[in-house]
């Protein structure tokens, strides 16, 4: 026993004595070998594939994968002479302090030319000083309004801040009520306490009640819950008419059942994530038909299914991971391409030099512009003025571009009641 | 004999110490720096854990609650008042003391399994408030820390290098601290208290008083420790900074290392948290969940084949432990 | 108001069923064993892939499934009894603790490893089914969750009173070494009662599967409730963990109607910490005060 337990400590002291070594010669060796040999530039991806953002993690890698494999086929960045690209794959665990350990050692070790990353608002806010101190771009998918008003100059957001989802789904109701005569006037918001419950349900909250509406509940959960009826319960004896349910998967899964068993059938209106990925889809089956929801991006806004070349991507995605491209992942591609664009355009892959071209370019066509609404164009603090949502309904099993009219790709049909 | 052994131990220190103090001279990454310094962190974690889960064998699954106190206090100050953290790291101590009281003085009465469960309710109460206070708090959001350019005064710095000598000073005066301690009456109070409470207290050693003051010193070095550590990642939000698995992370280190030995948290720190480091470099990109599984794995072979801690493995050499130390209670 | 607090009683008994059945599987490893299983909720979720895996094989209703995931996951607890646990029996609690989260860890992410960060759904028409009361709604599979738990509870309680096996356990639990004089082996009877806490996680897995994604982290949800509740029915006592379960959940129904969804565990936590302090041994006694 004793001898058995010698031998374990020693291999863990030199493993611990090895990973000093090696990963000391790794930062030495990327920044020798980048000269010569085969030319490579690095991507970092950075993103939680372990603990419970996983899945969004997943959606995330399966995206840049795909574009790195599509910018490898096409020939590589041609203004570097046709070099590859190679994705540094790391995952920031879903534990925040992880999360900028394992920044600090990607950014490190390799000298890559840009960071694509992470979703999670949780995730980035501490991993954005680390990109700043190394000075490389980080392009990410995050909603958090406080990604841009920190100050930081090498962060870029694409995506829609999570206070414009409140906007988006309230204009969409009040076109309801206009086409459809619904009439609503009381609405409820119940959301996960999370960073992305919080943010998005404040704006949903400020936008009803400029609009008029009456907010006859506003109440947040704790995320991971294990019973959603005193919710249902609570948000039925309301009477609201519409509901703005802000909820992961779990979550979502637990308040849809829960309002259909007790009999309740208010107009729901989702507030993405756990309403629009594909486990929602399983679940539901057919009834999920009908089902409304506001999502950052989806696989067939307009700009998308209008451009052939860009309606490829979310049809090899969808062909390569057998479910639809997610909210998740549709972003994360362009952002790929986004660097790519920075290279071709300045013909460097320095992380310096990419940042400034990010930060004047504005993209309009090409794999880059899948981005909603098709155009990007970075303001001072490094978010894309051009982003917003849009609503997306629930139609042969998958989620559909509906709203506004200028992104929407398909009509609506009489909401899920 | 003894004290060659003191000599001996004292000059691996000194050398240790030496390695240490120089490393950043000779190391360009900016990640073996910030690694290391992570490693002092969690180290300062497990040995001020270990005052009161080692020494008197009250093991808390909520410590994170006593880091997350000194990591929001000084944010809120700082954020708010824009009070200097070297004068709000004493005001998280003060705040942590109080919730230490308040958290010791029922849960002292109760014994092993139960005590450890009271704890884990009381962190978790800590981490939902911290979520529901809002407005105060940032609830889920968090709170971020503008860098307002470097100032030694803020505790912000261009350079990881300042902040390693930080936490390296920091876990040398909570060893220090703690050394001073076992040495101390208090410390043999914990240890005959750990040996058979019901003894210690018929030869007069009041048992609850001796533990609430082991528990309290714990929750102020822990404040400490949280206000530091949230000035160098300049974001704080509940579930980083008192969950449930920060706890259980910060006393698996002192397990692994050895409880109720002045080193063994050390050496825990020193194992897990590279251990962790390296397995999400090895295998985090090929698979998630390998790495955390692997991490389990380990802390399953280690309590399998050296319940007492790596510790053991120095010190079998030299001396053969009688007493059945670790038995006392979870 | 009236039909608030009715529903409020029957979410509360509904889902204090499924917190009793979780629980249950818990208090008897402590009961015997005198350890608290970190691992509980991942043995939950491991039996919930079980439902998964044989549904997906076969199809059916995942509720005839119970009998072989029982079996699957008697196998699997003896497993992990004789490989992980054995060794550190008599070593002190420090060790079980930290073995089963060590454990816990290892399932959760070897799950995620081999079947993704995934959701998976255990297809049943029962799943949104509710039975209408005057207004009221009582969703059927939590109803069948709580009706199996009274049921399991019963079984439970006669194998502890009426086999030998049972005796056994009950006589080791008491006191092992006057046991192991009497003949009976406590490890055989650690490693039955660590494999029949185990089968329980098990069957709530089965019963689960209707209500919740089957997901690798599904476990964690439950983890800490289920060590409140069979603190609150006295760690060891199995109809304790009955009426524990129920309390917890209409304590936490009332708080969510009543003051604040977000502090519907905090009301939880609370009573949790009363009872602590003013009846260690658990509301309905047979928990031991020193552990």
């Amino acid at each position: 026993m004793k001898k058995v337990f010698k031998v374990f400590t020693l291999v863990l002291v030199v493993t611990f004595l090895a990973s000093i070594v090696l990963s000391g010669c790794a930062s030495k060796e990327t920044g020798s070998s980048s000269e010569s040999k085969e030319k490579v530039v690095k991507i970092a991806f950075l993103n939680p594939l372990s603990g419970h953002n996983a899945d969004a993690g997943q959606q995330d890698l399966n995206a840049a994968k795909l574009a790195v494999e599509h910018i490898n086929a096409a020939g590589g960045i041609k203004a570097l002479d046709g070099a590859k690209v190679e994705l540094i794959v790391s995952d920031t665990t879903s534990d925040p302090t992880q999360a900028q350990s394992v920044a600090e050692r990607t950014l490190s070790s390799h000298k890559v030319a840009g960071v694509v990353g992470t979703g999670i608002s949780g995730l980035t806010l501490p991993i954005l000083p680390v990109a700043e101190k190394h000075q490389v771009p980080i392009i990410t998918n995050s909603i958090s309004n406080d990604i841009t008003n920190q100050g930081y100059k090498y962060v870029f957001e694409p995506v829609p801040k999570g206070s414009m989802f409140g906007d988006t789904q309230v204009e969409f109701l009040k076109a309801l009520n206009k086409d459809f005569g619904l009439g609503i006037k009381k609405v409820a918001v119940v959301y996960e306490n999370s960073a992305y419950g919080v943010s998005t349900a404040k704006g949903v909250k400020e936008r009803a009640e400029a609009a008029g509406l009456e907010v006859v509940i506003n109440q947040s959960y704790p995320q991971g819950f294990t019973d959603a009826s005193s919710l249902v319960t609570a948000v039925k004896q309301s009477g609201a008419e519409a509901v703005f349910p802000v909820a992961y998967t779990t979550d979502a899964k637990l308040i849809i059942n829960t309002m259909k068993s007790m009999n309740y059938d208010p107009l729901i209106i989702g507030g993405g994530a756990g309403f629009l990925w594909p486990a929602m889809g399983r679940e539901l089956g057919e009834n999920i038909n009908g089902l409304v929801s506001v999502a950052s991006w989806n696989w067939d806004s307009k700009h998308i299914s209008e451009d052939p070349e860009l309606a490829k991507i979310p049809e090899a995605y969808e062909e390569k991971f057998g479910e639809f491209m997610t909210e998740h992942a549709g972003p994360t591609y362009s952002f790929v391409w986004m660097l790519k664009e920075a290279m071709e355009k300045t013909g460097s892959s320095d992380p310096k030099v990419l940042r400034d071209a990010l930060a004047e370019m504005e993209i309009t066509s090409g794999p880059a512009s899948l981005m909603q609404p098709g155009k990007v164009k970075f303001e001072s603090d490094g978010w894309n003025k051009y982003a917003h949502p849009v609503m997306i309904q629930w139609q042969d099993n998958k989620p559909r571009t509906i709203y506004p009219i200028e992104d929407a790709s398909v009509k609506m049909i009489t909401p899920n009641k | 004999m003894r004290n060659i052994n003191i000599l001996l131990k004292n000059k691996l220190l000194s050398i240790g110490a030496l390695i240490l103090l120089v490393f950043p001279l000779f190391i360009e990454s900016r990640y073996i720096i910030h690694a290391t310094m992570m490693v002092f962190i969690f180290a300062s974690m497990a040995v001020a854990w270990n005052i009161i889960g080692g020494y008197g064998a009250q093991i808390s699954w909520g410590h994170a609650s006593f880091f997350a106190i000194g990591a929001y206090a000084s944010f809120l100050m700082f954020l708010k008042l824009n009070v200097s953290p070297l004068i709000s790291i004493f005001l998280g101590m003060v705040l942590s003391v109080i919730l230490a009281i308040i958290v010791g003085y029922p849960s002292f009465r109760l014994r092993g399994v139960y005590f450890s469960l009271a704890t884990i309710a009381f962190a978790e109460i800590v981490k939902l408030l911290l979520l529901y206070f809002q407005e105060f708090t940032g609830g889920a959001n968090g709170l971020m820390l503008p860098f307002k350019g470097q100032n030694p005064l803020n505790l912000q710095f261009n350079s990881v290098v300042p902040y390693y000598y930080i936490s390296f000073l920091l876990m040398g005066i909570i060893i220090f601290l703690t050394w001073k301690l076992e040495n101390s009456r208090l410390g043999y109070f914990l240890k005959a208290i750990k040996e058979d409470e019901d003894a210690a207290e018929s030869l007069g050693i009041k048992a609850y008083q001796v533990k609430l003051i082991a528990f309290i010193i714990s929750a102020a070095m822990m404040a400490a420790i949280g206000t530091i550590y949230a000035f160098n990642i300049a974001y704080i939000d509940p579930v980083g900074v008192a969950h449930l698995d920060l706890s259980i992370k910060i006393g698996a280190i002192a397990i692994v290392g050895g409880v109720g030995t002045l080193w063994g948290p050390v050496i825990g720190a020193f194992i897990i948290v590279p251990l962790t480091e390296i397995t999400n470099a090895l295998l985090g990109s090929t698979r998630g969940g390998a790495s955390t599984a692997l991490y389990g794995l380990v802390l399953m072979v280690v309590i399998i084949f050296q319940p007492k801690g790596v510790i053991e493995f120095f010190n079998g050499k030299r001396k053969k432990t009688k007493n059945n130390s670790v038995k006392a209670s979870i | 108001m009236s039909w608030l607090m009715g529903q409020s009683v029957i979410n509360g008994l509904l889902i204090g069923g499924v917190y009793a059945l979780i629980a249950v599987g818990l208090t008897i490893i402590f009961g015997v064993m005198k350890i608290v299983n970190f691992a509980q909720g991942e043995f939950l979720m491991v039996g919930m892939y079980a439902t998964w895996l044989l549904f997906s094989a076969i199809g059916g209703s995942p509720y005839l499934l119970i009998i072989p995931v029982a079996f699957i996951m008697f196998i699997f607890g003896w497993l992990v009894y004789k490989i992980l646990v054995n060794p550190v029996v008599g070593k002190g609690d420090t060790s079980y603790i930290l073995l089963t989260i060590g454990l816990s860890f290892f399932l959760q992410n070897a799950a995620q490893l081999i079947w993704t960060a995934d959701y998976h759904t255990v297809e049943t028409s029962l799943k949104g089914q509710a039975l209408q009361l005057g207004g009221l709604s009582i969703l059927v599979p939590r109803l069948i969750a709580f009706a199996v738990a009274i049921i399991l509870v019963a079984i439970v309680h006669l194998f502890l009173k009426k086999t030998d096996i049972g005796r056994a356990m009950r006589a080791t639990a008491e006191n092992s070494e006057v046991s192991s004089m009497l003949g009976i082996n406590p490890i055989t009877t650690y490693a039955i009662a660590f494999a029949i806490g185990t089968v329980l996680a098990g069957i709530a897995g089965t019963l689960l599967t209707p209500m919740f994604y089957v997901f690798p982290r599904v476990g964690a949800l439950f983890t800490t409730t289920a060590f409140v509740v069979v603190v609150l029915g006295g760690l060891g006592n199995i109809t304790g963990a009955l009426l524990g379960g129920l309390l917890i959940g209409l304590v936490e129904a009332f708080t969510g109607s009543f003051i604040a969804l977000d502090l519907a565990p905090v009301g939880t936590f609370i009573v949790f910490l009363l009872v602590l302090l003013l009846k260690p041994e658990g509301l309905f006694g047979g928990g031991a005060r020193k552990a």
